[in-house]
């Protein structure tokens, strides 16, 4: 890792890094560059802040780690493996990406909620009864919400912290957030952020793009910045 | 009132009373301003000299009768198409030219053999007054829906880009991300062929009956061949629009299953 305090190696818990990004370039064609020859870890269990200014290409880097961009050049690790030889559907579902402003279907909170499991990938898994769904729903303060209700007269915010769960469903291995905050009241964001940390105690990595002076308390955090195709490492 | 035998003779000067009706299409674009004078006299003048050569085309293979000609001829008509199709779809970045020639080929070539050769029992079945007609008929057809449903298809990928995205985030494939996208952009092609399903004979008579039954020939058989040639449109429209969609759809997804097109005004 490039940057402020020119550290190498962030220390890591594990002997497999959740992701590694060898000599990565990406830039848009025509564009400026996002990241130019970096190298940095995503320790597995990290809980990892990006900062940045708009338009750095924060939500770039997620991309790519979710293989919805490939990499100009070098590669990214998941888990010890190159993206590439993931199956990109088994990719998807262990290192979980949520957009920053996700798309809810027509369909009903309860079916929105369940949506991953019509999918060829995660058919074999039990879909979660009614009653885990309204918990979760609870822990999140949607707790006025019916799971028939159509997806459609949710607000912004509640659109938010659905795709949220939808996404947390399947149990994946990390999750890598655009700014899922960015819709709700302080209030509600205290309930993401916890949920968060609870997530990342079970041992999900968590990659949490922000602009929120959010620091979880109980779990060790990495902050980095992106700025001028550099990765830097706060803290 | 008896039929006549052969359809009357249109001299040159009818011909150019007919021209009449193009002079009506120009002055209605020029009072109404809507610039497309020089486009309708263009279109006339290609028709009649498109028509003219095809003619004389059609009058040479029908002489020297060899399978390799009409081949070629038919080689030829399905590459118009295709340009044709092309020229209508907006969307330039995924290339789908080789893989809609391919199957229109293929499709076209299939279904009208079994129309010439099992039907309508023609001998040898590429025999070129019933295949090349045949021919035209099915690529004049699907082309036009072929156009409309790779238009609707890359168009909505484009515009849904997000809600494709989404799903495949959650572990979709590129077939179950755009399953319904896929979907609707098939049905805006196959819906023209079964609406002119309903209408035919009651709103209106298609052109080869009409021109049967001007030649003469008996109205029952006129119309025997018009079912089998609705029929044989719709049969050709469905493969060949699902076949060319599937293929362009794959090409939207990169090797890493993620959406290739891509919104001008949001590269991230």
């Amino acid at each position: 890792m490039e940057g402020k305090e020119q550290n190498s190696n962030i220390k890591m818990n594990y002997q497999i890094p959740c992701f590694q990004f060898h000599d990565v370039s990406f830039a848009w064609p025509g564009k400026r560059v996002i990241l130019e020859r970096q190298n940095f870890i995503v320790p597995q269990g990290a809980f990892v802040l990006i900062h940045g200014p708009s338009g750095t290409g924060k939500s770039t880097i997620l991309r790519l780690m979710n293989r919805l961009e490939e990499v100009d050049s070098g590669k990214i690790s998941f888990l010890g493996q190159n993206l590439t030889h993931w199956n990109p559907c088994e990719l998807r579902q262990q290192a979980a990406y949520l957009q920053q402003i996700p798309a809810i279907p027509d369909l009903s909170i309860r079916d929105i909620l369940l949506q991953p499991f019509f999918f060829r990938v995660n058919k074999e898994k039990a879909k979660p009864p009614d009653q885990n769904l309204l918990k979760l729903l609870a822990k999140v303060k949607m707790n006025d919400v019916r799971l028939d209700d159509p997806g459609a007269v949710l607000s912004g915010g509640q659109r938010q912290r659905l795709s949220l769960l939808r996404t947390l469903l399947t149990g994946p291995k990390a999750m890598l957030l655009d700014e899922p905050t960015s819709s709700l009241d302080s209030e509600s964001k205290g309930y993401v952020h916890e949920l968060l940390e609870d997530l990342n105690r079970q041992g999900t990595t968590i990659v949490l793009i922000t602009h929120d002076t959010f620091s979880p308390k109980k779990v060790p955090v990495v902050e980095i910045t992106i700025d001028q195709g550099r990765v830097f490492l706060c803290r | 009132m008896p039929l006549t035998t052969g359809a009357l003779d249109i001299s040159v000067a009818e011909l150019a009373i007919a021209s009449l009706f193009i002079a009506f299409a120009g002055a209605i674009s020029l009072w109404s301003r809507i610039g497309l004078g020089k486009s309708i006299f263009i279109g006339a003048a290609r028709c009649v000299l498109q028509l003219t050569i095809m003619g004389y085309v059609l009058s040479f293979i029908f002489g020297i009768a060899s399978a390799w000609v009409v081949l070629l001829l038919f080689c030829i008509m399905v590459a118009f198409a295709v340009r044709i199709v092309r020229g209508n779809v907006s969307e330039k970045s995924i290339p789908f030219v080789l893989p809609s020639f391919i199957s229109m080929l293929f499709v076209y070539a299939v279904v009208t053999s079994i129309v010439t050769g099992l039907i309508v029992g023609a001998r040898p079945f590429w025999h070129p007054q019933y295949f090349i007609p045949m021919a035209g008929m099915v690529a004049g057809n699907s082309m036009t829906a072929l156009g409309l449903s790779l238009d609707r298809l890359l168009s909505d990928l484009k515009a849904k880009r997000d809600l494709v995205e989404m799903q495949l985030c959650l572990g979709a494939t590129p077939v179950e991300a755009s399953q319904d996208i896929f979907r609707d952009a098939l049905k805006a092609g196959m819906i023209p062929s079964i609406n002119a399903l309903a209408g035919v004979g009651i709103v209106f008579l298609p052109g080869m009956m009409t021109g049967q039954i001007l030649s003469g020939e008996d109205p029952v058989l006129a119309i025997r061949y018009q079912i089998v040639v609705m029929f044989m449109l719709v049969a050709s429209t469905a493969l060949t629009v699902s076949m060319v969609l599937g293929i362009v759809r794959q090409r939207c997804f990169g090797p890493g299953m993620q959406l290739l097109l891509r919104r001008p005004d949001r590269p991230q």
